[in-house]
């Protein structure tokens, strides 16, 4: 039987009616990164917050390591860094001060500070009031408090919301040192794929609360690649003529969106149109946003 | 684990000025009466025989306002500081018993105000000495004075703290510190079995009832609230 990182067993959360987290069963494996995908409000904070034993689950279990939350939750912490939502600080405290309240809690070796420092390039501003920092830098801030305990799991929820281009390029590249450098396994949750798409090995996403699907990257890459949209003078006739072709496609008003989607059958698509004298105004990449991705899941899930 | 907790309390407060108030408190009560007494000493010293028993009384008079101010302003603030940048949820999901960071984190408050009634014996009796009523320093009734109302307070303490740790923000626990330090006020007017009047009872000068109620009182509202928080969710 394989030791998962993280499992959860039926996890639910509900507040008065309104459930939050419904029915999650996650599993994340030694050196995976893990992104946990999701629009806003689906459910993705509380279900980090059971993870770290904030929030107690209304139903279901909590396994890291193979121990219980609900019972082990000191044992687990211990080796559990996290940074859930936006990082929290002491802004009249220097970057060091603020790890220095969080490392004597963890009883971590001094020097300690100094490596994680390091590690989030912080060290020039170590000593600087945490107040004066960037949002970037409060966020590589939390990031380093989270690595301070040298975790087996490291959980960062939404660690690149509200950087600049800069600053999200630099968590990335953190991220993806992690479990080669330093073996540890990430869970990283995010509203944005392309985010997601950029780090993780392994996706489960999540909407209104249910996980809609969870398995490799290669797979939602897939599902979430753009489709070609292409415009003629008459949609239907254009239709049936690409059909009769063999293409695969449908139509959308006045548009053909086109199922097929490698540069040569774009091409050779275009072409039949014109040769079988049809115009191309025309030809457009849609790029799905995530919510449209979800609703082919769950009509994938009922289907299948 | 408390003792750890309790250092990363300490550090948390650094250069906030909590370690100012606790000096300015007393000093703020002896302070009053040296105002009071520089401007009419001889009419006050000609009112008993007792010149040493009136000036502790004086004294005593603000003592517990300045004290369930300085509770309302110490744990509220105790509060805010997890509370402005959302740091409750890092500090809980510590290694640490939720019950331990509860009361690691009161520890603090506690600690000052007895630091700051400490400090109301020491100025009370410079300002005596200062002021040479003649007689014997009455040792006794200045720290049962200084030293008591602290004891009486502990419910109050350890309701502020409660309130102020799980609120959603500050504005509940002020509230209820305001109206609480305006039955102080009229702590003359509040029946003997509200707390809001032990300190007062404690400051008059027989204060063994009220302190012992107070620290008997104190530690069970404070184990209610930790029971309380460590089963709470973190928002």
């Amino acid at each position: 039987m394989e030791q998962w990182i993280v499992e959860t067993e039926n996890l639910t959360k509900t507040f008065g009616r309104e459930t939050a987290v419904d029915g999650v069963n996650l599993k994340i494996a030694k050196g995976d990164i893990y992104g946990f995908l999701g629009p806003n409000g689906a459910g993705k904070t509380t279900t980090i917050r059971m993870l770290l034993g904030l929030v107690k689950p209304t139903r279901g279990t909590v396994r890291l390591f193979g121990r219980d939350m609900a019972r082990e939750r000191i044992a687990i912490l211990r080796k559990v860094g996290a940074l859930v939502e936006s990082p929290s600080y002491y802004p009249h405290l220097t970057a060091r001060e603020n790890l220095e309240t969080l490392r004597i809690v963890l009883d971590a070796p001094k020097f300690r500070i100094d490596e994680v420092l390091d590690i989030v390039k912080l060290t020039a501003a170590a000593d600087k009031k945490v107040k004066t920092f960037s949002l970037g830098m409060k966020q590589r801030l939390g990031i380093a408090a989270a690595l301070l305990n040298e975790p087996e799991l490291l959980i960062l929820d939404e660690p690149t919301n509200g950087l600049d281009p800069a600053g999200i390029i630099e968590i990335r590249e953190l991220i993806r040192r992690m479990p080669s450098e330093y073996g540890i396994t990430v869970f990283i949750s995010s509203h944005l794929l392309a985010e997601v798409d950029q780090v993780a090995t392994k996706v489960g996403v999540l909407d209104k609360g249910k996980l809609l699907f969870q398995g490799p990257i290669g797979r939602m890459r897939e599902l979430a690649r753009p489709a070609v949209r292409l415009k003629t003078d008459d949609a239907e006739r254009a239709r049936r003529a690409l059909l009769a072709r063999g293409f695969s496609l449908q139509r959308d008003g006045d548009w053909l969106v086109l199922e097929e989607r490698t540069d040569e059958r774009v091409a050779e698509a275009v072409a039949r149109l014109v040769q079988d004298g049809f115009p191309v105004y025309r030809v457009e990449e849609e790029k799905k946003p995530l919510e449209q991705i979800f609703l082919q899941m769950t009509a994938g899930r009922q289907a299948g | 684990m408390t003792g750890r907790l309790f250092r990363a309390e300490l550090l948390k407060i650094k250069g906030k000025g909590l370690w100012l108030l606790t000096v300015l408190g007393p000093l703020g009560v002896v302070g009053l009466q040296a105002v009071n007494y520089g401007v009419r000493k001889d009419h006050l010293f000609a009112q008993s025989d007792d010149r040493w028993g009136d000036y502790l009384a004086n004294v005593a008079s603000f003592t517990p306002l300045a004290l369930v101010l300085g509770i309302v302003i110490l744990t509220s603030f105790m509060a805010f500081i997890e509370e402005e940048t959302g740091a409750w949820k890092t500090v809980a999901a510590l290694p640490a018993p939720k019950s331990l960071l509860f009361l690691a984190k009161f520890l603090v408050p506690a600690m000052l105000l007895m630091i700051a009634s400490g400090l109301l014996v020491l100025f009370t009796l410079a300002h005596g000495l200062f002021l040479d009523p003649g007689g014997r320093v009455p040792w006794a009734d200045l720290l049962i004075r200084s030293l008591l109302p602290v004891c009486a307070a502990l419910p109050i303490l350890a309701l502020q703290y409660w309130l102020a740790v799980v609120s959603r923000h500050q504005g509940v626990a002020v509230t209820i510190g305001v109206l609480g330090f305006l039955l102080t006020y009229n702590a003359h007017m509040v029946p003997d079995w509200m707390p809001w009047r032990w300190p007062a009872l404690a400051a008059a000068g027989d204060g063994a009832p009220a302190a012992i109620m107070g620290v008997v009182f104190g530690i069970a509202l404070f184990a209610a609230g930790m029971w309380h928080f460590s089963r709470k969710d973190v928002s």
